[in-house]
């Protein structure tokens, strides 16, 4: 899974947002590291949905502005958890093979 | 024009550039995103999130005219469905004689004439089968280029193939032609094989974008 795509998901963890929601809740995930342009995000997003890992939650209209929230789907968070897990036991092995060189400086 | 009003339209232009069937459903959102996250003041699109926009279209069109696996696997079937006719052909014409013999232990007064428009049965058999060769390799060919009609096509042919089975299988085609009979049974299997991977989810929603692009 590709950080962009783990972090949209990963934004839509909580609840559901609306794209520029998105955009917000991934910069503030990465510490500002990633910043999603909306090209990026709205082909990720597509591609999301067509693989059942997000959904549409509702649409509403602000200021004649269309918002569109997404949420994930039972396949979508089984996905991102077992992602999860699977970045925190590499992490976990990093930094058990990391520590006794770390220890020696 | 006002500057918001003359970056919506740059924006516009560059959506442009995305698949119709995702404009269609897209289009006002990605283009409130992008005026959202627009800092103020701002006239046209910077270049860095053009280009994200353009790739962006590239690589959802690229993404909507790959063929899924599904679609794959009907085209190959039909393939293989050309094949197995032709081997139906060669079967029944292999197996005339005693296909001729069982029909005639069967109705032993049968007169001359009467056995003779056997002939005419077997002439129509290897016409039509010699005609559906053709056709299963038309409904791959057509089907590989991702057409709605051909898939619908394909399906009508199968509604054919199904009803001429179950025609054979009551006018006793199990009985005098059992070897011919099992041949057009691996053909009907295969185009059942084929129908499914056009039905399964993939396929339908392949058929659907290329329509709509």
């Amino acid at each position: 899974m590709q950080e962009a795509t783990f972090l949209i998901l990963t934004a839509l963890a909580d609840g559901t947002q609306h794209g520029y929601g998105i955009i917000s809740e991934v910069a503030k995930i990465s510490g500002n590291r990633v910043r999603l342009r909306a090209g990026t995000l709205y082909t990720a997003l597509d591609r999301l949905r067509s693989d059942g890992l997000i959904d549409v939650d509702r649409e509403e209209v602000v200021d004649n502005r269309l918002r569109r929230y997404y949420r994930l789907t039972p396949t979508g968070t089984t996905r991102l958890a077992a992602e999860a897990e699977r970045l925190q036991a590499n992490a976990t092995a990093a930094l058990t093979r990391l520590n006794p060189s770390l220890g020696m400086i | 024009m006002s500057e918001s009003a003359e970056l919506e339209r740059a924006y516009r232009r560059l959506v442009a550039f995305y698949p119709r069937s995702f404009r269609r459903e897209n289009e006002e959102e990605i283009v409130t995103v992008l005026l959202a996250t627009a800092p103020d003041g701002q006239r046209r699109p910077g270049i860095a999130e053009s280009i994200d926009l353009i790739r962006g279209a590239a690589r959802m069109r690229m993404s909507l005219s790959r063929t899924p696996h599904t679609v794959h696997n009907a085209v190959r079937l039909m393939y293989l469905g050309a094949v197995a006719e032709l081997g139906v052909l060669i079967v029944l014409w292999l197996t005339e004689g005693s296909i001729r013999a069982a029909v005639a232990h069967q109705y032993p007064m049968l007169t001359a004439a009467q056995m003779g428009q056997l002939n005419t049965v077997f002439t129509v058999d290897l016409a039509v089968g010699a005609a559906v060769v053709p056709l299963w390799l038309l409904m791959a060919w057509w089907n590989s280029r991702g057409s709605q009609v051909a898939r619908l096509a394909a399906i009508v042919c199968f509604a054919f193939c199904t009803t001429g089975m179950i025609t054979d299988a009551v006018t006793g085609s199990p009985q005098f032609a059992p070897a011919a009979f099992t041949a057009a049974g691996v053909v009907w299997l295969i185009g059942l094989a084929a129908i499914v991977n056009l039905l399964r989810k993939q396929s339908v929603a392949y058929y659907q974008r290329q329509a709509a692009l």
